[in-house]
């Protein structure tokens, strides 16, 4: 027996542990037959295992580089490095599948072990959930991309990964992301289970909070690490071209953060449980939706797997997901009405509704955007397509409007702000972002759109900033501590509410790098010989010369350039272009001179061996970095809010039952 | 319920807004995608129209100059049999993509005027495999510009 019938059998095996495991979780809970329940459980755990086989089958077979295996054959070779061959596990249809399966399986049996005494009346509907999405990758996993597909010769070398591919980003940029994506499923199971068991507090949300801000924190850094992938590899000066997968990236990210605010609302004042339900169902309907986009090859992208005919089983499921979602909404609809409502366009209340209508307007826009050509098509019988300009003339003005919520959002009171609390809470920060603007117009900068950016960015910093110095100076005077200690210890004993706060200042970072980079953007293209130079904002580079490098799996062409300010070296570059010999494909190595003052991007455009004459194609993109520190900072963030604090791990230890741990929390 | 009716209005009002910003964003910046058989036998329908045209490069039909950045080249049809099929010139200034060669397909974007697709991008697909496969049966996906 051929080690991959050991991986083509797990996979079957997993398939009907899945049909079990979701067929007898639902017997069990409808007739009440304890033993069902337990059965099903058990065949969701023995799944994780079968899974497991799987993906150890795999790893085998590409570390190994057996090369019967189409998929090995097709997405490594024998030069390609370990690092790469272990990630071609997600560098292609089948293995990416699998590993989302994976994924998906390692959440389940941790939700599983974590409520194994919690929950019960939840507990049925939640693995019945999990194992029809496990069900669902397992049936394409097992019918229509068999991963374990054999050829019928062994061929001596593979045709390599993509060498876009080969790039550390490689390594951490999908798990990144998948791990967004497929946490998603949990929240998404514990909603149903509420509809399904009528049990409609706030029990699913409190249960799956952390589980929530671990796919937001994944989703954020899938979207930071791809940005930063993009411009380092890619070499056309940005991080961002509004391309199908990005977006599909972003749309999940969009209404994550939606649900997160809304959540707290409903938390706080028992509002907005039906846009909350429906918020879960959409995100995760996003995540299908954006496994659908990369892999049915419907809309063209830079990241395309192929067309593949996986498209219309996608399409199945997502339909089926959203008529399943939407019927049990419908008929759980009576109780989840809610009795409170609004009192105050001043108030938390709305400054969280907006932003949620502005989220999802966003993520109407991306997708609207993306899926244009294919309606277009439909409706009026020709392909038109919007390109980056529609995302960025609609997003910045909504972004904006965001930016100003993020600073209101946190500090306006609830239910009704009077008059004396927004001068109390916005007359300074006020001033420090008008000031900021003047300050920035008196210095030159003369566009409307980098000034209001630049003084909601200070506005908000500004609120975050007395938000931590007045909750430090009240414990300083209550309890007489020194002011360090003072803040370290407000921020240990509130984690949501500080490390919201250090999330949002994340934000006002990565709006600074977006406008800046996005704004003050130079570009120069140079065609030069050696020796010659040429510039860019305060820069000067120099050629010197081309150098070569050769070995088995790649051949470097690499350009040496010397940067100067005025007369002084600042420092060398050296872009390059590579040719990858397995799949004979060309690339470009872009070279970056980071500072936090702006990079200087330099590409090795164009070789031209005759003349000796070398085109460089060269970029000045502010304030990049603060950006990708800005992504850091959220992530950081996040990490706060979702670690629980001292209090929070002595009341869950007390009651083991864990039905329902006090919110020591005013809010995150 | 008049509370009710004050958000209802200024949701509205916001919505309203974004609805209009999005027609005019979409009228300012949208641009027909053709593959090059569609655009062909109607090209003078689509003058100074914004363009994508998905197409094969003519074989021996480039001529770039290292210098200036100048790239022209034939755009064709995907299709293989008809050698001396009808053409159309593309104009370009930049660097030539990575993979940009004869017989590879390409999306150009640009404006069609006087016989001349003038393309501010032209993108390329990638040749992997998973890609080539998919090219045989259907238009190609985009690539890295």
């Amino acid at each position: 027996m051929h080690g991959s019938d050991l991986g083509t059998l797990a996979l079957q095996l997993g398939w009907c542990l899945a049909l079990y495991a979701t067929g007898a979780s639902l017997y069990g809970v409808l007739a009440a037959r304890a033993e069902f329940v337990h059965s099903g459980r058990r065949a969701a755990l023995a799944l994780f295992g079968c899974v497991a086989v799987a993906v150890a089958v795999m790893l085998h077979a590409l570390v190994t580089r057996d090369f019967r295996l189409e998929y090995v054959a097709s997405y490594t070779s024998r030069t390609l490095p370990m690092s790469y061959t272990v990630a071609a596990l997600w560098g292609g249809m089948a293995g990416s599948l699998l590993f989302w399966l994976a994924l998906l399986n390692l959440s389940a049996t941790v939700v599983h072990v974590q409520n194994r005494d919690r929950h019960r009346a939840l507990m049925p509907y939640v693995t019945a959930t999990l194992s029809t999405i496990s069900l669902f990758f397992l049936s394409l996993l097992v019918f229509v991309v068999p991963a374990f597909e054999r050829l019928d010769f062994a061929p001596s070398e593979g045709s390599d990964l993509n060498p876009l591919l080969q790039n550390y980003w490689m390594m951490i940029h999908p798990p990144a992301l998948y791990a967004g994506y497929v946490t998603v499923s949990v929240p998404f199971a514990f909603c149903v289970a509420a509809l399904a068991s009528g049990q409609l507090g706030d029990d699913w949300i409190r249960s799956t909070r952390r589980w929530t801000l671990l796919s937001w924190f994944f989703l954020t850094l899938g979207n930071v690490f791809g940005g930063a992938w993009a411009y380092e590899v890619l070499g056309w000066g940005g991080y961002w071209a509004w391309d199908p997968v990005e977006n599909a990236a972003f749309m999940p990210w969009l209404v994550m953060t939606a649900f997160l605010h809304s959540v707290m609302i409903q938390e706080k004042k028992d509002m907005l449980k039906v846009w909350n339900v429906s918020l879960i169902i959409l995100a995760f309907a996003l995540t299908i939706f954006g496994t659908f986009l990369t892999r049915s090859g419907v809309i063209s992208s830079v990241h395309s797997f192929t067309q593949s005919g996986l498209g219309p089983f996608f399409l199945w499921f997502l339909a089926a997901v959203l008529v399943g979602a939407i019927a049990l909404v419908g008929w759980r609809l009576p109780i989840l009405r809610s009795q409170n409502q609004l009192e105050s366009f001043f108030s938390r209340e709305a400054a969280f509704l907006f932003n949620n209508l502005i989220l999802l307007g966003i993520c109407f826009t991306v997708f609207w955007g993306t899926v244009f050509p294919v309606i277009s098509e439909w409706v009026r019988g020709v392909k038109i397509t919007v390109g980056p300009p529609f995302f960025n003339k609609v997003n910045a003005p909504l972004g904006l409007c965001l930016l100003f919520l993020t600073g209101v959002g946190p500090i306006i009171a609830w239910r009704r702000a009077t008059p004396k609390n927004l001068r109390r809470n916005f007359a300074l920060p006020l001033a420090c972002g008008v000031a900021g603007g003047l300050v920035l117009f008196a210095l030159g900068m003369r566009q409307l759109a980098a000034l209001v950016s630049f003084s909601l960015c200070l506005f908000v910093a500004a609120t975050v900033a007395i938000e931590f110095y007045r909750g430090t100076r009240a414990r300083q005077a209550l309890v007489g501590e020194p002011a360090a200690t003072a803040l370290a210890h407000l921020v240990s004993k509130n984690h949501r509410r500080y490390g919201g706060y250090v999330i949002h200042l994340g934000v006002v970072l990565v709006f600074m790098g977006i406008t800046g980079s996005s704004l003050f953007k130079e570009e120069v293209q140079a065609t030069v010989a050696p020796g010659q130079s040429f510039s860019i904002g305060a820069y000067t580079l120099r050629f010197d010369r081309l150098s070569e490098d050769d070995d088995p799996h790649v051949a470097i062409t690499r350009a040496e350039v010397t940067v100067l300010r005025g007369d002084r070296v600042v420092g060398l570059l050296w872009p390059e272009k590579r040719f990858y010999k397995r799949p004979g494909q060309p690339t470009t190595e872009v070279a970056i001179r980071k500072t936090l003052r702006e990079d200087l991007y330099l590409v090795l455009g164009a070789l031209d061996p005759p003349s000796g004459l070398v085109t460089f194609q060269t970029f000045l993109n502010p304030l990049v970095t603060w950006l990708w520190f800005g992504g850091a900072v959220m992530a950081l963030g996040t990490a706060v809010v979702m670690t629980p604090t001292a209090a929070e791990r002595r009341a869950r230890a007390a009651s083991p039952a864990g039905e329902r741990s006090p919110s020591v929390a005013e809010e995150g | 319920m008049n509370r009710n009716l004050r958000f209802v209005a200024g949701s509205a009002l916001i919505v309203a807004a974004f609805g209009y910003l999005m027609y005019t964003a979409i009228r300012e910046t949208s641009s027909y995608y053709l593959t090059i058989q569609e655009f062909l036998p109607r090209k003078a329908e689509y003058a100074n129209a914004a363009l994508r045209i998905a197409g094969r490069v003519a074989p021996g039909s480039i001529d770039y100059d290292a210098k200036t950045l100048r790239l022209r080249f034939h755009l064709t049809a995907f299709a293989e049999a008809g050698a001396a099929a009808d053409t159309v010139a593309v104009a370009f200034t930049g660097i030539k993509p990575d993979m940009f060669a004869e017989g590879r397909d390409v999306i150009v974007e640009g404006r069609y005027a006087d016989g001349v697709v003038q393309a501010r991008q032209v993108l390329t697909s990638c040749p992997s495999k998973y890609e080539a496969k998919a090219a045989a049966a259907a238009p190609p996906g985009g690539g890295a510009g």
